[in-house]
């Protein structure tokens, strides 16, 4: 009975926590769109897609979403494809790598592409977010791979020969692949960083999350309350669409579930093609992750415009200042990383093992954070708690914790509770029959049975909360973060610090998944 | 004296009812729960263990009650029971030794080899994680860690369905010695008749949720009471029946005694009731025939019925045989439908 107190509570702080800072901000917004000047107006509703402009960004939204998901799948399913089902070289390590992408800021990739290439325009800004995301491909499609039986590919290669059990081979891995693109989706079309930053190299066009955060930016200079309703009455449709993708995405990836102990599939002998297909992984990685990193660390060296060259000392001098003047910053984003990663836990633990357990459509309601634009959430969160109940929290870095962990709330939830669908229920009941408290049994059975998916979980989260831009921006509190630094970058100059202070970051978010994974003895292949 | 008792048991759960079962098991005594697939015998055992909380009702431990009743239930490490699940349910992380210390701190770890000895796994397993261990090894690990509480009930719940065939009568054995050992009070959810009359010496028939029949597993075997305990005990063929306006039912092979109450009942055929006959009876077509001691054992089937019967000649597969009863036919309740 003790237990199930102690659950009950846990589970009713997590529901409090959620009602908190995903709730209470979404009902600010719409409240925002009903509620003016003391009394309920549903017209705004009635202007939903009848704002030319509104409309056009909402469709330019759109196109890019469809685009960079395209882009995003050619290079994750070709990157999970060749390093999964091949003999390419070195196929397993490239094939953990393809995470990688996932750790580099979005802004980050567009400054050095940017620094290297005439960067401009709607293909070059969806071929960039496609980069991005294509994690989210690699990493499912893989799973994918790794879920088929090798028996049942080599059934279907016996009965109806290579090409029809290749074709077989990818109607099976669909599921997967398209959850991974439709999570892409998701984050291509709330991205305001990217497209922002290329507005200031001369761009024409814009996309709905820059115009709703140029309202919000100008509410100060005469923007009236119709005027910045307009826009979230706007995002309504986009929400729909975005809750619709990842509802869908969800029932996908649940039918593509891992069971039991199988043969993999065999590999594909690629023969001579066997270096050259290695262009398609080295290409994704080195665009994604290495180019990047060559860019900052050649800012970071001091040859910020190409005329000079890279230098020691400058660099050494880059890392000094960084490390002198950006510390604060750079502790202050970790210190927020591991406090959101940390309260994501906590809070998606009961969430997962209850919708695991007892009600599923937890899962479900648990994505509510994605499906709104970052942008909308971080306003939602001003809306909620700029007032003078909540002074010392709104400017405090617990508000930027909070954030991030109902923004990342979904990972969490929904990596814990496919664990623990996948741990039998009898495991945790045998524990029952144990003379010992609740706290011996959550630390010698529950702990070492979910400890993977924790660490899976607060992996993702701690990487995803280290190169947050689109809150950050909105919140004060933001402002204190590296990646808040590092656009302002873009405005105010500093590049060469800022080069060294993005390899810090980056080496930060690289760490931790590291560590947990030498620690926790874990293969290589799971930080995928 | 009663070590367990179910009185007025119901649990409702999506669609399914369990009971209203009530029974008493007697202290030491050695109980199968069996029945077909579905019949509640595992959702049975799991509200004796604590798992699942009936809807209404009371289970009593010793007189006791630890479910239902005005009281708040007991949890399941405070009712005194060791509990072995079907496919083991070990912790993947820990080793055997570990498993046993963990259920019973006070163990050292040489009480912890001795019991491991006890069911059968040797000093060199001790420290292994379950998955370098066979099927048969980890369900004696799960055997040792029910017992390792000293528990005075041990209920298992199809203790050797994933072991191989092989080792299933030798574990069967085991779990009853451990259980006449310990002078444990022992209940057993097996859907095979084997395992239940060699771990058990009473049987408990559910059928659709209903405990249909309970008594000594020998007198059931002599005298099945219900049509349900026949089919799973004696492996008999049971043909619904009809009453007719003559006072009896019609089967078949012709008219047959009315059994007292209402019915549903159904007419059982045991493995060696019917014979070949040279006018009365049905024609079987022969299935498949196997030459034992004193013959030929016939397997055959008429109207979609399955049945058994000696003959001193061997038939041919396909061909067509008259089959009629040895003796009186034998009319049984369907299943009782009443608790015991």
């Amino acid at each position: 009975m003790r237990r199930a107190r102690a659950d009950s509570l846990w589970l009713l702080a997590a529901v409090a926590f959620v009602l908190a800072f995903v709730a209470a901000p979404l009902g600010c917004m719409a409240l925002e769109i009903v509620w003016t000047g003391g009394r309920l107006d549903l017209t705004p509703l009635g202007t939903i897609l009848g704002d030319e402009h509104d409309r056009r960004q909402l469709l330019t939204t759109v196109a890019l979403g469809v685009t960079g998901t395209l882009i995003a799948t050619l290079l994750g399913l070709g990157h999970a494809w060749v390093t999964f089902r091949t003999d390419l070289f070195a196929a397993r390590a490239l094939g953990a790598a393809g995470v990688v992408p996932l750790v580099l800021p979005p802004i980050l990739v567009a400054m050095a592409f940017s620094d290297l290439f005439d960067t401009r325009g709607f293909a070059a800004c969806a071929a960039l977010l496609g980069l991005c995301y294509a994690p989210f491909v690699a990493v499912l499609a893989a799973r994918g791979l790794r879920a088929i039986s090798g028996e049942a590919y080599e059934a279907a290669l016996v009965a109806r020969g290579r090409a029809a059990a290749e074709r077989w081979l990818l109607r099976a891995i669909l599921p997967e692949v398209a959850a991974g693109a439709l999570f892409a989706f998701a984050f291509v079309i709330s991205e305001h960083g990217v497209p922002e930053f290329l507005t200031v190299k001369g761009k024409s066009w814009h996309t709905y999350a820059e115009g709703i955060f140029a309202k919000w930016t100008r509410r100060a200079t005469g923007v009236d309350h119709a005027a910045l309703a307009s826009p979230i009455v706007a995002a309504l449709p986009l929400v729909a669409l975005l809750a619709v993708a990842l509802l869908v995405a969800l029932r996908l990836r649940g039918r593509a579930t891992i069971e039991g102990d199988h043969r993999p599939l065999p590999m594909r002998r690629l023969g001579r093609l066997r270096h050259v297909a290695l262009a398609l992984p080295l290409g994704y990685l080195g665009c994604g992750v290495v180019l990047p990193l060559v860019v900052m660390g050649r800012w970071a060296g001091g040859s910020t415009n190409r005329a000079t060259g890279v230098s020691l000392e400058r660099m050494l001098e880059s890392f000094r200042l960084a490390v002198t003047e950006a510390s604060g910053d750079l502790g202050h984003t970790l210190l927020v990383g591991v406090a959101a990663t940390g309260v994501l836990l906590l809070v998606a633990a009961p969430l997962a093992w209850n919708a695991a357990r007892r009600w599923p459509w937890i899962d479900h309601l648990s994505i509510a954070p994605v499906a709104v634009p970052a942008v909308l959430l971080g306003i939602g969160m001003v809306r909620a708690y700029n007032r003078d109940l909540f002074y010392g929290f709104y400017d405090h870095g617990a508000i930027l914790v909070a954030a991030y962990a109902a923004r990342f709330l979904p990972f969490g939830v929904l990596t814990l509770s496919a664990a623990v669908r996948r741990v039998p229920r009898e495991l945790e009941e045998a524990a029952l029959f144990a003379g010992r408290g609740q706290f011996a049994r959550a630390v010698r059975i529950h702990l070492p049975l979910f400890a993977p998916a924790l660490g899976s979980a607060g992996c993702l989260a701690m990487v995803l909360a280290l190169r947050e831009l689109d809150v950050a921006v909105v919140l004060p509190a933001g402002n204190g973060t590296v990646v808040r630094r590092l656009s302002n970058i873009v405005h105010f100059g500093g590049e060469e610090m800022g080069g060294a202070l993005a390899l810090l970051l980056v080496l930060a978010a690289t760490v931790v998944p590291l560590l947990a994974v030498i620690l926790t003895g874990r293969k290589l292949r799971s930080l995928s | 004296m009663t070590a367990i008792g179910l009185n007025g048991l119901v649990l409702e759960r999506q669609g399914f009812r369990l009971g209203p079962i009530s029974l008493e098991l007697a202290s030491g005594s050695r109980t199968a729960l069996v029945g077909p697939s579905g019949s509640g015998k595992s959702t049975l055992l799991r509200c004796i263990a604590g798992l699942d909380e009936p809807s209404s009702g009371e289970v009593r431990f010793g007189g006791e009650c630890v479910s239902g009743g005005r009281r708040r239930s007991v949890p399941p490490d405070q009712r005194g029971i060791g509990f072995v699940f079907q496919r083991g349910a070990l912790w993947p992380h820990m080793t055997a030794v570990q498993h046993l210390r963990f259920v019973e701190p006070s163990i050292d770890r040489d009480r912890a080899l001795e019991l491991l000895h006890r069911v059968g796994l040797g000093r060199e397993l001790a420290e292994r994680r379950p998955h370098a261990l066979s099927g048969g090894e980890a369900q004696r690990l799960a055997l040792a860690r029910a017992l390792a509480p000293a528990p005075s009930v041990l209920l298992l719940d199809e203790p050797l369905a994933s072991v191989d065939a092989h080792l299933r009568a030798e574990l069967a054995l085991l779990v009853r010695r451990l259980a006449e050992d310990g002078g444990l009070t022992l209940v057993v959810v097996t859907h095979d008749r084997e395992e239940a009359l060699t771990m058990a010496d009473r049987i408990a028939v559910l059928n659709e949720g209903r405990l249909v029949d309970h008594g000594e597993a020998a007198a059931m075997l002599r005298a099945p009471a219900t049509a349900a305990t026949a089919a799973f005990l004696n492996r008999a063929t049971c043909l619904a029946v009809e009453a007719n306006g003559n006072g009896g039912v019609s089967t078949p092979f012709g008219d047959g005694p009315r059994p007292a109450g209402d019915g549903p009942w159904s007419l059982v055929l045991l493995p060696g009731d019917l014979e070949p006959a040279r006018e009365a009876g049905v024609m079987a077509r022969v299935l498949r025939c196997e030459p034992d001691a004193v013959g030929y054992r016939v397997h055959a089937a008429f109207d979609g019925h399955s049945v058994e019967f000696g003959s001193s000649n061997s038939i041919r597969p396909g061909d067509e045989v008259r089959l009629a009863p040895r003796g009186a036919l034998r009319i049984l309740p369907r299943e009782g439908g009443r608790s015991v």
